[in-house]
């Protein structure tokens, strides 16, 4: 089993999907001699060439429209934005033309491509290197979103939107790009199903939700609880459209107190949707209201860049609330 | 490559014509189009034509909510349409190119189930009128938001490119969609890659009310493509053979692999922006009138009667065969019956996920409370 980060990870997976089918296509903004900023392309280009690693004009409306055409015309493109900060020129790109083509024509048309982008704070990027734009996607239908916290998830999270029918925004979480190495699968066809989080922890006390970027918080702040005795469920939702449902009402009905954690802004945040799902649902099930711990509904911040994110510290202070309530 | 006419000069300062006002072949090379050709021409022409005025009386009998008329652009789009090799190429038009699609043969009854959002529509009535697309004949469903097509259109003609058949893509827009940023986005992109697409301008010198000098300083839009490293054509667009034979030479020219061109058709929009604008408030009558004038489907026929070509009992007998066909197209379409309220949800995704499905079985429900569902 290969042990590698996350961007190792969404580097090799590219590597293997475009070996498995040439349809693939990688086009963005440094993506081929360069490898990518982040090195997510790295070794594609010399492996594959210009005409199936292309360097595009500076333009995220090219890079995404182009996309859409390349995909109607039976090409499996994998686009880069280089920072998910960077996606608002190539939104009206997302938004009218990927996410409605099967909608509007009817199933006539449809845009199987992947729309990969770095998202999500703690690197010291202020508010255009550090947003985390997830709710405009999910608001968007048409278009599937995934946000991946490990690399084991990332391989099996790529490869299942890089071989599936829709348009899929594929976001990174750039903090934990080289934080950690894991091993993951060395079958070449480990994909992960549409839709389906995981269990990352079991516990009876408490269910803590995330995904992207704040698991990483998420999962400490279970071990701190599990120091004082208090077991959390930790769930992991991967894919943030469609999002596990099942998964998400099994476990709190089953233990009645709910902390969701997102580092987005707090207004409209994809965890107002799932707690409003669990209300909706299975209120009798619950013991306590379910609480958010979430960005603030402000511009990303520079100097104040972790105090932004959902800490650990803010994560135990809410899971005292649902507990003493 | 082409050898029995001549090229084009890019950028010329008057507008290529290869037949006058009067109907005289005014260009410097033979005519190389037989006679049935010719008359197909003529025959779309006037099928755009009466497909416009049948939608804007099915408009004011309230069987559909829209319709952007196309006369005074047929030139351009019947000379588009017999450029290209229909099924082969891939199409990318904007929402006044009913006559364009017309042209290439998209089945009149599809065209009116989609104008009136029937079980006739292959787009199953998702989109308003005037937004046509067709699997079968590489036409890429229109979208409303202008210029959003660019550049998809650009990643069909570099997949073209990639696939190395020859086969080009051509995408249409009007004068107001030069001024998006995705159309710079999607024609730069193209220049850069020398990608096999050519741009058509169908300029009609109105953005609703925005006139030409309001919307660029380039002094028009062929120019533009200057900027991008391409050549530019400007073309009389109420000439359907000029802007047939110009996007024959750019067409054949992107199929050699010679890369993309911007073709400007300067065309006049005789009605409304749409069925909800009123023009007079902003162009005078006596501007639509003289453009009325250079009509060019009265062009075509005075060049087809030149040539004894044409004449009163062709013409009448063409236009009842048409009107016959647009009488049995919308009763065909109307007979289709309207879509099911059930399957808006559909076509989201290729499956249908959960949480639609549930919001699809609640609105059922409710629907069944409140009496409207058997």
């Amino acid at each position: 089993m290969a042990v590698q980060t996350f961007v190792q990870t969404v580097a090799r997976t590219l590597m293997q999907e475009m070996r498995r089918d040439d349809r693939v296509v990688v086009l963005g903004q440094d993506v081929g001699k360069r490898g990518g900023v982040f090195l997510a392309t790295e070794g594609l280009f010399d492996a594959f060439g210009p005409d199936r690693v292309i360097d595009t004009p500076l333009s995220e409306a090219a890079i995404i429209g182009a996309a859409i055409g390349m995909a109607v015309h039976g090409l499996r493109p994998v686009a880069e934005v280089q920072f998910s900060d960077y996606v608002f020129p190539g939104f009206d790109q997302l938004v009218s033309q990927a996410a409605k083509l099967r909608y509007r024509s009817g199933g006539s048309f449809h845009a199987p491509m992947v729309v990969r982008m770095p998202a999500g704070g703690g690197v010291k990027g202020g508010h255009h290197h550090s947003q985390n734009p997830e709710t405009h996607f999910v608001h968007t239908p048409g278009l599937q979103v995934v946000y991946p916290s490990t690399p084991r998830d990332a391989q099996g999270t790529l490869r299942t939107a890089m071989r599936g029918e829709d348009p899929v925004v594929f976001l990174e979480p750039k903090r934990l790009y080289r934080a950690v190495k894991e091993e993951v699968s060395d079958d070449p066809d480990a994909t992960l199903p549409v839709g389906k989080g995981v269990l990352r922890r079991e516990g009876d006390d408490v269910v803590l939700i995330s995904y992207g970027a704040s698991m990483a918080e998420t999962v400490q702040a279970a071990a701190a609880l599990a120091q004082q005795g208090i077991e959390a469920d930790v769930i992991d939702l991967r894919w943030l459209l469609p999002w596990d449902e099942e998964l998400v009402l099994e476990r709190v009905a089953r233990v009645g107190r709910v902390v969701l954690v997102s580092e987005a802004p707090r207004t409209a945040n994809l965890v107002s949707e799932v707690a409003a799902t669990i209300a909706e649902e299975i209120l009798d099930m619950l013991e306590a209201p379910p609480v958010r711990v979430t960005g603030f509904d402000t511009p990303y911040p520079y100097a104040q860049d972790r105090a932004y994110l959902p800490g650990v510290n803010r994560i135990l202070y809410a899971v005292q609330q649902v507990l003493e309530y | 490559m082409i050898t029995d006419s001549p090229r084009f000069e890019p950028f010329s300062p008057d507008p290529h014509a290869v037949i006058s006002e009067s109907g005289e072949w005014i260009a410097p090379f033979d005519l190389d189009l037989d006679d049935d050709t010719l008359r197909g021409m003529y025959r779309n022409l006037v099928l755009a034509r009466l497909i416009d005025e049948r939608l804007v009386r099915l408009q004011r009998l309230g069987k559909t909510s829209f319709v952007a008329p196309g006369a005074g652009h047929e030139g351009a789009q019947v000379g588009i349409a017999h450029a290209i090799e229909i099924g082969r190429d891939w199409l990318y038009p904007y929402y006044r190119d009913t006559g364009l699609v017309a042209a290439i043969g998209w089945p009149l009854e599809k065209l009116f189930g989609q104008m009136l959002a029937t079980r006739a529509d292959p787009a199953r009535g998702r989109q308003m009128p005037a937004h046509p697309g067709s699997r079968a004949l590489n036409v890429f469903t229109v979208a409303s938001p202008i210029a959003s097509h660019v550049p998809p259109a650009v990643g069909t003609a570099l997949s073209q490119k990639i696939a190395g058949k020859g086969d080009v893509t051509v995408c249409t827009f009007g004068d107001g969609a030069t001024s998006e940023g995705d159309w710079h986005a999607g024609v730069n992109f193209a220049g850069a890659q020398g990608a096999p697409i050519v741009f058509a301008c169908e300029n009609n010198r109105y953005a609703i009310s925005v006139d030409l000098n309001h919307q660029t300083g380039s002094g028009g839009i062929a120019a533009k493509a200057h900027a991008y490293g391409m050549p530019g054509y400007l073309v009389d667009g109420m000439d359907v053979l000029a802007c047939y034979y110009v996007m024959r030479e750019v067409v054949a020219n992107a199929r050699e692999g010679l890369g993309p061109a911007l073709v400007e058709m300067a065309v006049y929009r005789y009605g409304p922006h749409s069925s909800a604008d009123d023009d007079s408030r902003y162009r005078p009558a006596e501007e639509v009138a003289a453009w009325r004038l250079r009509d060019p489907i009265a062009r075509l026929r005075r060049f087809l009667e030149r040539r004894s070509l044409w004449g009163d009992e062709a013409e009448e007998g063409l236009r009842s065969e048409i009107a016959g066909e647009l009488d049995e197209a919308v009763a065909a379409a109307e007979a289709a019956g309207p879509q099911d309220v059930d399957t808006l949800f559909e076509d989201v995704f290729a499956e249908l996920p959960a949480h639609l499905e549930r919001q699809r079985e609640r609105y059922r429900l409710a629907r069944r409370a409140a009496g409207e569902d058997g």
